[in-house]
């Protein structure tokens, strides 16, 4: 004896929509905790791909190595004169290429901030003396024309590459290659530009990227070094202030993947004996991406509870009015099991109910959650990611909500008496 | 269908009470009947007689306390759950004085609903409601609700509901409790004619004028048949 499982569901189906306005508010918790569910992920996932392109920019086989101001309690060379002077060295530079075994090279970076001018424009510009090796390091992309090339960097040569927007904002339209760039009383004629891409927040951070990104500046490390010097002045409160800081980077290229964390402990030690004070900073992308993926972790556990707990409660939602639609049907129920249906007839008709409302709440919380994600993207400008899985898994919980908030309801339909259930009234 | 002589309905000693110790109430206390293929027997008694228990019994929708229990040769009160509901689809079209359709159901679903759990596909489905409906006289009320029917026509619904799978047996509780006498006397003929086409009809009343219609009729009281006699002599 078969009876048909999909008339079954067009059964249940017909039920549901007799009462179209209590099945929707029925189903609204599963809605609501599919929809956040499904927004929040999208925006986790959005974010950690966000990170994940950072780091990988970063390098994932590079240690970054950055000059920063020691604390002021513990500046003593204050006392030598009104220079100060902390960071990381030449010879830093020089140590690490020689003694730390397993990497590529220290790529040594210097760079200052100065002013650039046209005419009277004028914007702020971060110069940096990189060596060529820079750009593969750090997957700096040419849009046009070439980076620095290993004669510059021998002949000391002023070229420069930039992007394209510092160009236009000191009013050249023009092609920017051949351009004169002014920068102080320096000038470089611009031999390559820079592809536009957005430094956003860790990256900018490690790169020691300027607040516009666009206004950075890449000359030959040697050039920096012979016309400008390490000494830069700035004027703070009335009064010049000089710093010295010999390299204002390292970046050290590692030769695999799996030595990355070794030697960054090595260059730790290394430096920890070079330096009385904590003058510098080590950045190590593999550790940030561990680091971040931990901080996942938490995340998606602490998701899963609140997801736990917002379907528990539309679970529970679908099981009180299916309870009540139980007793409500009793007579129905009771005519069904007299002219012949099978206990599981009816569990499976009640099941079925619940299924296909909570299934139905799934979808719609899914849709929901699409908006939502569309909505928040454009509110607040993070990055989110809609996956078709996220969507599935969406759909599949939704049903075992269907089914846990539906056993109970449905067993209490299958159980009931028929002769009782007929004279109900 | 109506070999005469063919025993149909075998109860014994058949007992049934609620509650226990103190509180026990016997409802039958040993009720024997016997029913042949083709019969058509009222059972008359008035309301607290225990008629509709044994209804409920006979009907398999209800197991009594004691005593055995054959119909059409099957002891069913050793079957599980699901064969004795495979039992109530297959032997037996009941007919309930409040009619009992499904309210969300057009009258033509109503009649369908037996042939859905017996598994019959939906084009023959449809078809043989149909003709069940045209049998009791309703072909032209296929798609109205049943509260758009008059009682007659609710009950000649539920009749068609109750043959349309072809059971031996036909088990009506106070067809006629909910008509007016007109009515009633139609849904009566109707079931004569059932009976005429070779059925077996267990007919449950409190009403002798209505009793009259069967061949044979039992009185029951107090859980006890006291009269199992021919109506021809009345």
């Amino acid at each position: 004896m078969v009876v048909h499982f999909l008339e079954l569901a067009g059964l249940a189906l017909r039920n549901l929509r007799g009462y179209l306005l209590r099945s929707l508010l029925t189903t609204l918790g599963v809605v609501f905790g599919i929809a956040s569910v499904v927004t929040m992920m999208a925006l986790g996932r959005g974010a950690e791909d966000e990170i994940l392109r950072e780091i990988d920019k970063l390098g994932i086989t590079n240690v970054i190595l950055n000059s920063v101001k020691p604390p002021a309690s513990k500046s003593a060379n204050e006392t030598r004169n009104w220079v100060s002077s902390y960071g990381l060295t030449f010879n830093d530079q020089i140590q690490i290429e020689e003694t730390v075994p397993g990497i590529l090279h220290a790529l040594p970076v210097h760079s200052y901030t100065e002013r650039a001018w046209e005419g009277s424009r004028k914007e702020d510009v971060l110069v940096k003396g990189v060596t060529p090796d820079y750009f593969v390091a750090t997957k700096t992309g040419i849009a046009r024309g070439r980076g620095i090339s290993a004669d510059d960097e021998r002949e000391r040569r002023p070229v420069a590459v930039v992007h394209q927007q510092l160009v236009r904002s000191l009013g050249h339209y023009g092609d920017p290659l051949g351009f004169t760039l002014r920068v102080g009383d320096q000038l470089y004629e611009v031999v390559g530009v820079l592809e536009d891409e957005e430094f956003r927040g860790l990256m900018r951070k490690a790169l020691s990227a300027p607040a516009r990104a666009e206004n950075e500046v890449l000359v030959p490390y040697s050039t920096v070094l012979t016309r400008i010097g390490t000494r830069s002045y700035t004027r703070a409160s009335g009064s010049f202030q000089a710093t010295d800081i010999e390299l204002n980077q390292i970046i050290v290229e590692v030769e695999q993947q799996g030595h990355v964390v070794p030697v960054a402990h090595m260059l730790r030690t290394l430096l920890e004996k070079l330096h009385e004070e904590r003058d510098y900073e080590l950045i190590v992308p593999i550790e940030l991406l561990e680091q971040r993926r931990r901080y996942a972790a938490v995340f998606n556990v602490v998701l899963l509870l609140i997801a736990g707990i917002s379907l528990l409660v539309g679970g529970i939602g679908i099981a009180n009015i299916m309870l009540a639609t139980v007793t409500e049907r009793t007579r129905e129920i009771g005519i069904r099991r007299a002219i012949g249906a099978k206990r599981h007839h009816v569990m499976i008709q009640f099941l079925l109910e619940t299924v296909i409302l909570s299934l139905a709440g799934g979808v719609l919380g899914v849709a929901l959650g699409q908006a939502g994600v569309a909505a928040m993207e454009w509110w607040t400008g993070w990055e989110a990611k809609f996956t078709l899985d996220v969507a599935l898994w969406a759909l599949l919980v939704s049903c075992g909500v269907g089914i846990l908030s539906g056993l109970f309801p449905a067993w209490r339909a299958s159980h009931l008496d028929p002769i009782q259930a007929l004279r109900y009234e | 269908m109506s070999d005469s002589g063919e025993l149909l309905i075998e109860a014994r000693d058949v007992h049934r009470w609620y509650g226990e110790g103190e509180a026990r109430v016997e409802v039958l206390r040993g009720v024997d009947l016997l029913v042949q293929r083709g019969e058509y027997v009222a059972i008359v008694g008035a309301s607290g007689s225990g008629k509709s228990t044994l209804l409920s019994i006979l009907g398999c929708l209800d197991r009594p306390g004691q005593g055995t229990y054959r119909l059409g040769g099957r002891d069913v009160l050793s079957l599980r759950d699901d064969h004795i509901s495979e039992v109530r689809l297959r032997e037996i079209g009941f007919v309930f004085q409040s009619f009992q359709l499904i309210p969300q159901l057009s009258t033509l679903e109503n009649v369908e609903v037996p042939l859905f759990y017996a598994g019959v596909p939906r084009r023959e489905r449809h078809a043989r409601a149909k003709a069940a409906l045209e049998r009791v006289g309703l072909g032209h009320r296929l798609s109205h609700r049943p509260t758009q029917l008059s009682g007659g026509e609710q009950q000649r619904s539920a009749i068609a509901r109750a043959l349309v799978h072809d059971p031996p047996l036909l088990l009506a509780d106070e067809p006629t409790g909910n008509l007016d006498s007109e009515t009633g006397k139609a849904i009566l003929a109707l079931i004569d004619e059932i009976h005429a086409e070779g059925r077996t009809i267990l007919l449950i009343t409190h009403d002798l004028a209505v009793a009259k219609h069967a061949p044979r009729l039992v009185t029951i009281k107090d859980g006890e048949i006291v009269l199992d006699q021919s109506t021809r002599g009345i």
